[in-house]
């Protein structure tokens, strides 16, 4: 076993003076491939199919983003999170004030600025990791108590932590419409956040296209892949496993939980972003609630905890199934909760378990974990 | 599982050359009302093999979950090299040099073998988040490193072959084994394990009192080990500690263990004898 593994490592060993180029080449060739692959899907998706299709297909690759997310809590760290849509809100949300109060004070509007790589991507991009920044601060906050809370307990919490969201964003506030306005208002106008209360923040700039989409998603999955294969990943694991062990065997549990609802209120808020600027009539308070929780949480349990390529196929199917279904009208949700259930009975443990896609490759020898792959 | 052939029956050395390794003074822990550990002192020399034993309910794993941060001790205190252990955590415990096992098996039961012991071993080569998303040049260096030491130590153990297999999927005797190479993955000074023997017919217990001896001596370290099998903890303790309602009733080598009026006591019944 350790001699066929042996050589996988040696050419990285021998490797180990060459420049800066080649070794920052080695850390983002997946990246690149990443940003590839949503080139190329921006490209075709529309040859194919109307405005329709394309923005199911974005709603998949979000819907994508959100479930490996959670993942990263819910599936490899076993912590029972139920408040993953709140840091979609809270990211969302906050994307959403930086674009359309900077489109308004910068560009006297807040429509689209610039194409697909303009100035407006630019800021679109920039708000969605600041959004990010805002939720991992949110997330660090909501994993202090799964530090004492277990199972149910912490569900609740988490729980709680959605609600609020959708709780404050629903007080009725009021939106700056004019780009005079914006720039006579102060500071104080600005706090609590003007984004029009229960009526919901419209307007926002359209920037989220199948590129933006897929470039986020190949970022957060190669994230989590990595961290997956990673020691930092395994200590995780093992919390879900065996929390007692787990500290036994040096791992300073109540950092490696807080750090995934740090990673994983990141990544959902990035994704509410996505969703801020994908049709400009979305972002409502009722998406922090426990609903829209529910529905990641129940990609991630169809899609086998832990498995990053699992819970991708089921956010996937999940987002288009009820688009396939449209044709049976009424009977529609009725016909999707059928096939929920009828999925947990066959299959509880989700789609393909605790294994990733590969795993299940008849013909492949069984990975011997770990392998140095992205 | 004997690594290798050996003939030294009791610790080698003397104890100008075997200094203390973990001091432990008067733990005490109550719960409520109940005393369950009270004036715990105990010296582990560096290279050693002592017992802990008692009834049930004496107050054995308690010892070890005071010695592990489990539990917070009310008073007494803890070293090891001169480092307080009193007030850390567990994990810091860990890191500190005390390794355990447990009574009822506790393995990652989803992960392969391989990464049961990569997990303990991954302790003193920590990867950060910034190296381990990047994937740079120096996580891979470690990452390699530590699944190196844990193939070196599947394969002291003979368990290199399972290393893909799902822990839970081990035989008994096997996920034993395996307790104790994650323990040792963790590079202790002391090994501490609960009940080893537990569940194993008399063929296995020697196979397991062997390799105990062999891993204190080729590992170097003190391992205090608590069992039920008097014959075992006689056969292969220099020191024997008695516990019995959280007190401790006798501390010497086994001949004077054996012959103690109120260990007897303890374990037959009746009164103590004077």
């Amino acid at each position: 076993m350790d001699s066929a593994n042996a050589p996988l490592r040696r050419p990285a060993d021998a490797r180990s003076s060459v420049g800066p180029l080649r070794a920052a080449f080695d850390m983002l060739w997946p990246l690149a491939i990443g940003i590839g692959l949503a080139a190329l899907l921006h490209k075709i998706v529309p040859m194919f199919s109307d405005t329709y299709t394309s923005r199911i297909v974005t709603d998949m690759g979000i819907a994508m983003i959100l479930a490996v997310s959670l993942n990263i809590v819910n599936g490899m760290t076993g912590q029972f999170s139920i408040g993953h849509a709140g840091f979609m809100a809270l990211g969302g949300y906050t994307a959403g004030f930086i674009t359309y109060y900077g489109s308004l004070w910068m560009w006297g509007s807040y429509e689209k600025h610039g194409g697909l790589f303009g100035p407006g991507a630019w800021l679109f991009v920039a708000s969605c990791i600041v959004g990010g920044l805002v939720a991992a601060g949110a997330g660090y906050v909501v994993g202090l108590p799964s530090l004492r809370l277990r199972g149910d307990y912490l569900a609740i919490v988490t729980l709680g932590f959605g609600e609020i969201m959708r709780v404050i964003l629903q007080r009725t506030g009021k939106l700056i419409e004019s780009a005079e306005q914006v720039r006579a208002a102060n500071l104080a106008d600005f706090f609590p956040p003007p984004v029009n209360g229960s009526l919901g923040f419209n307007n926002l700039p359209k920037y989220t296209n199948l590129f933006w989409a897929y470039t986020f998603l190949a970022i957060t999955v190669i994230a989590a892949y990595r961290l997956k294969q990673s020691s930092l990943g395994r200590a995780m694991i093992s919390i879900r496993e065996d929390e007692i062990a787990s500290q036994a065997m040096g791992v300073n549990v109540a950092r490696v939980k807080v750090l995934a609802f740090v990673l994983a209120a990141f990544f959902a808020a990035m994704a509410g972003g996505l969703l801020a600027h994908e049709s400009g009539f979305m972002l409502m308070p009722k998406d922090a609630g426990f609903q829209k929780s529910f529905d990641y949480l129940i990609m991630v349990v169809l899609g086998g905890r832990g498995s990053i390529t699992g819970v991708m196929l089921a956010a996937a199917l999940l987002t288009a199934l009820p688009e396939a279904l449209r044709g049976f009208a009424d009977y529609r949700l009725i016909i999707y909760a059928l096939l929920l259930i009828v999925m947990m009975l066959f299959r509880p443990q989700g789609l393909f378990g605790i294994h990733e896609i590969w795993d299940l490759w008849p013909f492949r020898r069984k990975a011997a974990g770990g392998e140095v792959k992205a | 599982m004997t690594p290798e052939p050996l003939t030294t029956p009791k610790a080698p050395l003397g104890a100008a050359a075997n200094p203390t390794r973990l001091a432990v003074e008067k733990l005490c822990l109550s719960f409520g009302g109940l005393k369950a550990v009270q004036d715990f002192s105990l010296q582990l020399p560096k290279l050693c093999l002592y017992g802990l034993i008692g009834p049930n309910g004496a107050g054995k794993t308690t010892v070890f979950n005071l010695l592990t941060g489990v539990y917070q001790p009310d008073n007494g205190q803890m070293q090891i090299d001169a480092n307080q252990l009193r007030g850390l955590q567990p994990h810091q415990i860990t890191a500190a040099g005390i390794a355990r096992t447990f009574q009822n098996i506790r393995l990652f039961s989803d992960l392969s073998v391989l990464d049961n012991v990569r997990l303990a071993g991954q302790l003193h080569c920590k990867n950060g988040l910034p190296t381990t998303l990047l994937r740079t040049r120096r996580f891979r260096a470690r990452e390699a490193a530590i699944r190196e030491r844990a193939y070196e130590l599947l394969d002291i153990f003979e368990m290199q072959p399972l290393a893909t297999a799902r822990a839970g999927g081990l035989s008994y005797g096997h996920q034993r084994r395996l307790e104790i190479i994650r323990a040792l993955a963790t590079d202790p000074k002391v090994l501490l394990l609960d009940e080893p023997a537990a569940g194993m017919n008399p063929k296995e217990k020697l196979d397991l009192a062997k390799s105990i001896r062999a891993i204190r001596d080729r590992f170097g370290i003190a391992i205090l080990m608590i069992d039920h099998d008097m014959g075992l903890v006689m056969d292969i303790c220099e020191q024997i500690t008695v516990l019995d309602h959280g007190v401790t009733i006798a501390h010497g080598p086994p001949t004077h263990i054996q012959n103690d009026a109120k260990v007897i006591a303890a374990y037959l019944g009746g009164g103590p004898v004077a």
